[in-house]
């Protein structure tokens, strides 16, 4: 995977929880394109049809709190979405996201508006829009994350490396 | 410089020392699948397409959100998961047979220094024995399934310190509800916590665990005490591995330290609908309430049904009052039984059911309330319609604070009602 990832940023306001990411909880039987279907209709009804693949969701604060749903991150790759950038993530949306190769970034994202065209850049630790000058550093992953999502998650990376060597 | 509990269980089951930050692979002692995670643990265990997992055994399947399974999709799982159990070698619990934060303690498959992981947030409950307990997800414990190891970040923590003992009628419950306002929900996102203290110390392991486990309201990674004499005691007493101890250093680096006076700790309950609204019992005093609620992996365990039948033993639940207790686990309610609680609180008007907790989320709809009624539970979360039904209210306290309320039908404080004082001998 590229280090550097560029798409158009959307938004979405803080304290989204996996209830709002994927409402068919506790559903048996209701699969993950279905998820990704009606995922945040609650708060953003017109989010998923105006989505297109390679958008990077910008987030306001605890983005993914609550229950640990896998399915939200699931349904979040069904959709395309290249990274995510949010000021603080719910923890177990961080690892699942982790786990199934979704760029999640920690980075504060004052000014960035709908529409932006923003640049991550895992390695150098920056979330940019360059056509309005905006630039914001964070901490960069541990390189045992970025090695995680370079390979396109847990499964992948286990399968290529079943001995768990990182590097 | 010193290490956290966090660090040094990390650290040792990743084969090297581990510094808050850092991001390790270390050897998982036991992991936990539950119900309502289990379509998607072997889903994603069918994409990594292991031929071998020789781990399975050291993997416990519990059958216990959907208990008993409300729809065949439900029944189908279960149907699944004991295949899958029976085929591969991995631990059965089956429907009745308790909490899945229950049932691991009480099977034994846990000790003092362990890593445990499960795919639930309220995993956290196995730092009452001084083991790192963390949630997961499905993709989590396939790979713990087949390799033996997890990736970790190693979390910083927060030290809270307890001092002083509680007062007669209050206990872990209302600890972790002012922690809460305190804090708030999430407060201590990735964050590890250490209890500690004199208050921790006098604490029974039920309540010990009732501090750790509900440190996953507070956004908690892990909830960790320290080991002693009575720690010990119970992990034999249900055939725990030998222990392997971890102490705190007394230089190790925290994110924060807190100090609680516990002595003078009222009881709390959170209001509707937010775990972090929190207010003193004395304060909210004779708020009506409809519907009692006394059971969940919070807060259903033996001295929770103790408190309760110190209460109502004798007496009768207020009139159009409905009360539901379901005990943690079967060895739960078994106990509850030999000591007489069941018929105690069978009398008084309320209604014990099989062990399980598939009523917290209202899996099982036994406890749907109606329009503009009142809950008040024991349980952990409260968010709006939890329950099945969004012109409700749910209200949380601790198990003494749920049976005087029902006595009265009306939120009470415990300590004014007679029995209410109940404690187990230190």
């Amino acid at each position: 995977m590229n280090s550097i990832i560029r798409g158009t940023g959307r938004l979405l306001p803080e304290e989204i929880n996996t209830d709002v990411h994927c409402s068919a909880k506790y559903t048996p039987g209701k699969d993950t394109a279905y998820i990704a279907q009606h995922a945040f209709e609650r708060i953003a009804p017109d989010f998923v049809s105006s989505f297109r693949p390679g958008n990077i969701i910008v987030a306001g604060r605890n983005f993914g709190i609550n229950s640990s749903r896998e399915q939200a991150v699931h349904a979040m790759r069904l959709l395309g979405v290249a990274a995510v950038v949010s000021p603080a993530f719910g923890r177990q949306f961080f690892r699942n996201a982790i786990n199934n190769g979704l760029p999640v970034v920690e980075c504060d994202i004052a000014g960035i508006e709908e529409g932006d065209v923003v640049q991550v850049d895992l390695s150098a630790g920056t979330v940019s829009v360059p056509a309005r000058g905006i630039e914001c550093a964070f901490a960069p992953l541990p390189s045992a994350i970025q090695a995680l999502l370079a390979s396109g998650g847990l499964i992948p990376f286990l399968q290529a490396h079943p001995d768990w060597r990182l590097q | 410089m010193g290490y956290t509990l966090a660090e040094k269980i990390l650290g040792a089951h990743a084969g090297s020392p581990a510094k808050a930050g850092e991001v390790v692979v270390a050897r998982v002692d036991f992991a936990m699948i539950h119900d309502a995670r289990a379509a998607n643990a072997l889903t994603q265990l069918g994409k990594l397409g292991a031929k071998e997992l020789p781990y399975a055994h050291r993997t416990a399947l519990v059958l216990d959100h959907y208990s008993p399974p409300p729809n065949p999709e439900a029944a189908n799982m279960h149907v699944a998961m004991r295949q899958f159990s029976e085929e591969r070698g991995a631990v059965l619990y089956d429907v009745g047979d308790g909490i899945c934060h229950q049932v691991l303690p009480e099977g034994g498959h846990l000790t003092c220094g362990d890593l445990v992981v499960g795919t639930d947030t309220h995993s956290t409950t196995y730092g009452a024995f001084n083991a790192f307990g963390t949630g997961v997800e499905g993709t989590d414990v396939s790979a713990v399934m087949m390799t033996g190891r997890l990736w970790f970040r190693v979390p910083e923590t927060i030290r809270i310190e307890l001092t002083g003992r509680l007062q007669p009628g209050v206990w872990a419950k209302d600890v972790t509800l002012t922690m809460l306002g305190r804090l708030g929900a999430e407060g201590a996102n990735y964050k590890a916590l250490e209890y500690c203290g004199e208050a921790v110390a006098a604490m029974n392991i039920d309540d010990r665990m009732t501090l750790s486990n509900h440190a996953a309201e507070l956004g908690a990674k892990a909830a960790l005490l320290e080991a002693d004499e009575k720690t010990f005691e119970w992990l034999k007493a249900h055939r725990a591995r030998e222990p392997r101890p971890v102490k705190a250093d007394a230089d190790a680096t925290y994110a924060e330290r807190i100090v609680i006076d516990a002595a003078a700790l009222a009881p709390q309950v959170a209001r509707a609908h937010q775990i972090d609204d929190v207010a003193g019992v004395p304060d909210v005093a004779g708020k009506k309430i409809h519907i009692a609620l006394i059971g969940t992996c919070t807060n259903g365990r033996l001295d929770d049904l103790r408190q309760a039948a110190a209460i109502l033993k004798g007496r009768r639940l207020a009139k159009g009052v409905r009360m539901i207790v379901t005990p943690a686990s079967r060895q739960v309610y078994l106990a509850a039984l030999r000591e007489g609680i069941v018929e105690a609180l069978t009398a008084a008007g309320a209604s014990v059911e099989a062990a399980g907790c598939g009523t917290c989320v209202n899996i099982t709809g036994h406890l749907v309330p109606g329009d503009d009624q009142v809950v008040i539970s024991s349980a952990n979360r409260n968010f709006k319609g939890r329950l099945g039904n969004p012109r409700s209210e749910i209200w949380i306290g601790s198990a003494a604070t749920v049976a005087a309320s029902a006595l009265a039908g009306c939120i009470t404080d415990p300590r004014e009602v007679a029995g209410g004082t109940w404690r187990a001998a230190a």
